[in-house]
């Protein structure tokens, strides 16, 4: 006899296509839920992204400073690497927007005099929104002669980080969660698969198939199909993300734009990711392979 | 019991219900240890030596029990595709070649795609004995196989078997009786006593009537067996 033929690899697949694809499509969706999770946490750092947003440190420069110093001191800051942008704001541009949010008080400008200083924002990364973060910026400009002030969320700043903390840690947990439903759903599928696969196992090691043999080559096979289905999902999560990110902006604010989703510091977790979701699928009906074997054999 | 079985020979062991006729298949097939004695296939145990022997050796023969479950959700084709798993290497189109002249040979044709539970019983017996043939393997194990398939299958399953045993394939049946027409023919006496009979139908040489000597080693030649009792 000669030819391939059909394989150990894929014996959950005949004659119970239908119920291993319907498992399988179950076991999709609940990747795709954990996948989406998993590149959302990692693109928005939980609620860093959103803080980051929101947070912004302001140098408030003397009076009579040039544009040309507070400009000079914005791009000093802005190359930190803590700093997503800094900007300097000149006297004009400052009382501008003052008026825009206080309209009614031209007044304050007596005599032609601006009364308001320029100023420097900083905002920090979503990563470098931390202590050490903000320690950084504001060591960098205390020191500075022309810097008269530095605000920085004062006494509530503590206060905001440790909930920064604790909310991430809320997120990571529920992300640690998604993936314990995962492990249900695999354990329980796994366990059915093996119990519908008896008489069929039955057969082959009554006929002489060694039972480790089999037990192995369906491990492997499960892990082939599950890094297919890990990379079917994740690919999934970036374009439901990209469709979602372009519908809501809230959520762009919180998880950034999907192009950041390729950059290395977010993709190189991704293959670990791939990889652990393949192998526990393949340990996973390596550990259940046993419920395929009559009791005793 | 001291039993010798040599290649292409045909054993059938009678008697009544439980008497022990599906335990002797079972030990002399290797799926069941003796409480005593041993059994052997070309010098080797089945039970005491390498397990792989035990598993090449149950490879290389089939099985029809004597139930045959209605193997719920599965087609004809599906016990097909099994077999074919344990062959190893056999292309689709070559198994649906195999399948099909298979099938043909016991009556069954173009039921490929037939649940096998809608299968009556006897027509789930010689399914169950194309499944096997299906892999050609050098022993058959038949248990009720003719009682099962009905009389009127009784006498072409004989030629089938006849003609498998000529060439050179070793079958042990297990039937309540033999059955009439074989009777009829010149049968040596039954090789044992109560509480079974076992009857040698063919050999390889008339010669050979206790069966203690294995034929000439061929390149085909299936492995000698010798069941011994108390060892």
């Amino acid at each position: 006899m000669s030819g391939s033929g059909p394989s150990l690899l894929w014996i959950d697949w005949r004659p119970y296509r239908g119920p291993t694809g319907r498992e399988t499509a179950v076991r999709f969706l609940v990747l795709f839920l954990v996948a989406s999770y998993f590149l959302g946490m990692f693109s928005s750092g939980g609620v860093d992204r959103f803080l980051a947003e929101e947070f912004t440190m302001t140098a408030i420069l003397r009076g009579g400073v040039p544009d040309e110093e507070g400009a000079g001191i914005a791009g000093k800051v802005g190359a930190l690497p803590h700093v997503r942008e800094a900007v300097y704001r000149n006297p004009d541009e400052a009382w501008e927007e003052f008026l825009e949010s206080y309209p009614g008080l031209e007044s304050l400008r007596g005599g032609g005099r601006n009364p308001l200083p320029g100023y420097v924002d900083v905002r920090l990364r979503p990563g470098g929104l931390s202590e050490e973060g903000i320690e950084k910026v504001r060591s960098s400009l205390e020191p500075l002669p022309q810097v008269e002030k530095i605000l920085s969320g004062g006494t509530l700043m503590p206060r905001l980080l440790r909930m920064k903390r604790w909310a991430n840690a809320l997120l990571w947990a529920g992300f640690a969660l998604a993936c314990g439903v995962f492990l249900a759903v695999l354990g329980m599928q796994e366990r059915a698969r093996a119990q519908r696969l008896l008489p069929d196992v039955s057969f082959l090691v009554e006929r002489g198939v060694s039972g480790g043999r089999i037990v192995v080559r369906r491990a492997a096979g499960a892990a082939v199909v599950g890094a297919a289905l890990a990379l079917l999902a994740v690919s999934a999560s970036v374009g439901a993300l990209h469709f979602v990110t372009d519908a809501f902006p809230f959520l762009r604010a919180a998880v950034g734009p999907v192009r950041e989703l390729f950059d290395s510091r977010i993709a190189s977790p991704v293959w670990p990711f791939l990889l652990s979701a393949a192998a526990l699928q393949g340990i996973a009906s390596l550990l259940a392979g046993s419920a395929a074997f009559p009791k005793g054999k | 019991m001291t039993l010798s079985v040599a290649g292409g020979e045909m054993w059938v062991v009678t008697g009544p219900p439980s008497s022990g006729k599906t335990l002797l298949l079972q030990i002399l097939r290797g799926e069941r240890r003796p409480d005593s004695g041993d059994v052997h296939v070309s010098g080797k145990s089945l039970y005491r030596d390498d397990p792989a022997h035990n598993r090449k050796f149950r490879a290389s023969s089939g099985v029809v029990p004597e139930c045959l479950s209605p193997e719920e959700g599965r087609t004809v084709a599906d016990l097909f595709r099994l077999s074919s798993l344990v062959a190893g290497g056999v292309s689709p189109s070559e198994r649906k070649g195999r399948t099909e002249e298979l099938l043909a040979m016991v009556g069954l044709p173009e039921t490929e795609e037939t649940k096998v539970a809608r299968l009556s019983v006897s027509e789930r017996a010689r399914m169950a004995l194309a499944v096997e043939l299906f892999r050609s393997p050098d022993y058959l194990f038949l248990d009720m196989l003719l009682e099962n398939s009905g009389q009127g299958w009784a006498d072409r399953l004989g030629a089938i078997l006849r003609a498998l045993a000529k060439g050179g394939r070793t079958i042990l049946l297990a039937e309540r009786r033999l059955p009439e027409k074989w009777q009829a023919g010149r049968i040596p006496p039954p090789a044992s006593a109560e509480p079974f009979r076992l009857y040698r139908l063919t050999g390889p040489s008339p010669e050979r009537k206790g069966g203690t000597e294995s034929p000439p080693p061929g390149e085909d030649a299936p492995l000698p067996m010798t069941a011994r009792e108390g060892e």
